[in-house]
């Protein structure tokens, strides 16, 4: 244990030295400002409708106040979609970058285990990419907070669902890094988070058109890649009833929210896959030659 | 079954590594005694670096049985005793060198009071004292060689791999690291050179092996295998018969040479080393001035290329030497 620690510490340090974690604070600083500025104009308009209707104020939860339950949804759509990005693109390199540079051969020579570094790398990682998601999440749900009032209904169990699938990506990236070259196991990142994408179109449609098979395709691509359900999950817990009622009435004619929540058995297999693919990175790579 | 063998350094028994059908190291059978200086020699893409990795686990091997300092490479307890520097000295850019070798050093399992006074030692040693606060990404490939050779030696291993450790270094940093294998040697750890200097070979090394097709041509001491050998240079001014003849029942006088004009060349060829003072001993007897008389180490060049290289011409070039006297 004490020479996973040593890795990931590592890792930590990596991160923060080669300017990873100041390019990602200021950048997500920028994009937080960005969007909140929006926001606040937003706000501002819908202030001044009301006023100019007659009206006393919003009620928060009402449908005056859809727009800054979307601005609020949709913010931490991006918030899933900058974390998934930046967990893959941090990632990526985590073993095989190390094997390529040649940085490898000196530390493995070391009385460290192959499982032990693998080990490590996984847990430097998924505490950066963990741990930028929450902050992205606070730092957006604060802010929105902050200017209008308004929190999601159930931001903690959203929250939880998105690192929980920042974590699925950074398990499925390790394992990738320690299979292939950095820029294939990118791509074949990639092309897997799109397959969960796919997965939620095809269940979108599939339901929309009442099609089964399309359905059951659906589901063969959440389980494969369950990143994009547990998305799906989360945007369930972020919106207030009258929001689900919408998504009812469109009979989930849309493939980036649902109004249904996340099934607990799928919250348990991505749990499950990212264990398994960071035990198979292990392996794998202990019998892997350098 | 390697019982008793265990003592050594590194013993290897038919050792193989296949790569998709195609033997790169094939039989190697090789035993390095602690404490010495072992050179492994071979023409490029011998399976000298495979050997090497297979020695630290790096690779795993097709077949055949590694023991290194008692003990399986892939054991790290075993790991903790050695040191290594890749023939590719390639490190984490963004450390200090201080740091790099800090992190290998709590790697290697050496406490904080140790990684402080050790990481200044072994960073004076190798000539880099001062420069340990500088990043890793502003050094000089000599520089930078020269970082993994401390990290190497940082955690006192009984058994030191250096693959090519002079690549990237001038000739004053080629005598720092033969002082430094000196060093090692004096300590009592052994060292695995991998080279393709064969002087530098020739100075540092005890034992050497030749390896060609992944597989040991031959290995021994120097001496072993020049057959016993020891050349000696002879520089007199004058070579009058008696003196020749009396050479003659010390060793094999392979060459004469006195077409200079007061000055004879004498090439000797002794089996022990207490025959030379008594040829300094028959130059003063003759009457004759000494000007030089210098045992040669044996010539390992002329010995790697009648090994390795087996074409016709190569064996008679070799054959024409012998019979050169």
């Amino acid at each position: 244990m004490r020479n996973v620690l040593l890795i990931a510490e590592l890792s930590l340090r990596e991160a923060t030295r080669k300017r990873l974690v100041s390019v990602l604070l200021v950048l997500s600083a920028l994009f937080l400002g960005f969007f909140l500025f929006g926001v606040y104009r937003l706000e501002m308009r819908l202030d001044d409708r009301a006023v100019q209707a007659g009206l006393d104020g919003r009620s928060p939860t009402g449908a005056a106040n859809l727009p800054v339950m979307f601005s609020a949804l949709f913010g931490m759509y991006l918030v899933y979609f900058l974390g998934s990005l930046m967990g893959v693109l941090s990632t990526v390199g985590a073993v095989s970058g190390d094997i390529e540079s040649g940085v490898m051969q000196s530390v493995i020579a070391r009385p460290v285990s192959r499982a032990q570094l693998v080990a490590g790398r996984w847990l430097g990682f998924t505490a950066v990419n963990v741990a930028y998601v929450a902050l992205l999440s606070a730092g957006l749900l604060g802010g929105v907070r902050l200017i209008t009032g308004y929190t999601p209904p159930e931001a903690l169990p959203a929250a939880a669902l998105l690192l929980l699938a920042v974590t699925v990506l950074t398990s499925l990236t390790v394992l990738g890094s320690t299979l292939f070259t950095t820029l294939a196991n990118g791509i074949g990142v990639f092309v897997l988070y799109g397959v969960g994408f796919t997965g939620g179109i095809l269940s979108a449609i599939g339901t929309f058109a009442d099609t089964p098979t399309l359905t059951s395709l659906g589901r063969v691509a959440n389980a494969l890649m369950p990143t994009n359900a547990l998305w799906l999950g989360a945007s369930y817990h972020l919106q207030p009833e009258i929001m689900r009622q919408v998504g009812e009435v469109s009979r989930g004619a849309n493939p980036f929210t649902s109004s249904v929540p996340v099934e607990p058995l799928l919250v348990v297999w991505a749990a499950v896959l990212a264990a398994l693919a960071l035990l198979a990175a292990m392996w794998r790579f202990s019998r892997r030659d350098l | 079954m390697l019982g008793g063998m265990s003592e050594a350094a590194i013993d290897t028994r038919d050792l193989r590594k296949t790569y998709r059908g195609r033997a790169v190291v094939d039989g190697l059978s090789l035993t390095v005694p602690r404490g010495e200086v072992f050179g492994f020699l071979g023409p490029n893409g011998a399976g000298k670096s495979t050997t090497v990795k297979m020695l630290l686990g790096l690779v795993q091997p097709s077949g055949g049985e590694i023991r290194v300092l008692g003990g399986r490479p892939n054991d790290p307890a075993v790991r903790a005793r050695l040191g290594f520097l890749p023939e590719q000295f390639r490190f984490q850019t963004w450390m200090t060198a201080s740091e790099f070798l800090d992190f290998h050093g709590r790697l290697a399992g050496l406490s904080a009071a140790e990684r402080r006074t050790r990481i200044p030692e072994v960073l004076g040693e190798v000539g880099l004292g001062g420069r340990g606060h500088e990043t890793l990404g502003g050094y000089s490939k000599g520089m930078l060689q020269r970082a993994g050779l401390a990290g190497a030696i940082l955690a006192r291993p009984e058994l030191v791999f250096l693959d090519e450790p002079t690549s990237a270094l001038d000739p004053i940093g080629r005598v720092e690291v033969r002082e430094i294998i000196e060093r090692l040697r004096a300590r009592g750890a052994a060292v695995f050179l991998n080279s393709h200097l064969l002087s530098e070979v020739e100075q540092v090394c005890d034992r050497v092996a030749f390896v060609k097709a992944g597989r040991v041509l031959t290995q021994g001491s120097m001496r072993e295998l020049m057959g016993g050998v020891l050349p000696v240079d002879l520089r007199v001014d004058t070579l009058t018969g008696g003196l020749l003849d009396t050479l003659a029942r010390l060793g094999e006088v392979r060459r004469t040479d006195t077409n200079t004009q007061g000055r004879a060349d004498v090439e000797l060829w002794l089996t022990r080393d207490d025959q030379i003072p008594a040829v300094a001993d028959a130059v003063h007897a003759a009457g004759a001035r000494l000007y030089a008389l210098t045992p040669r180490r044996p010539d390992l060049e002329t010995m790697f290329l009648d090994l390795i290289e087996d074409t016709p011409e190569a064996a008679r070039a070799g054959r024409g030497e012998v019979t050169r006297a």
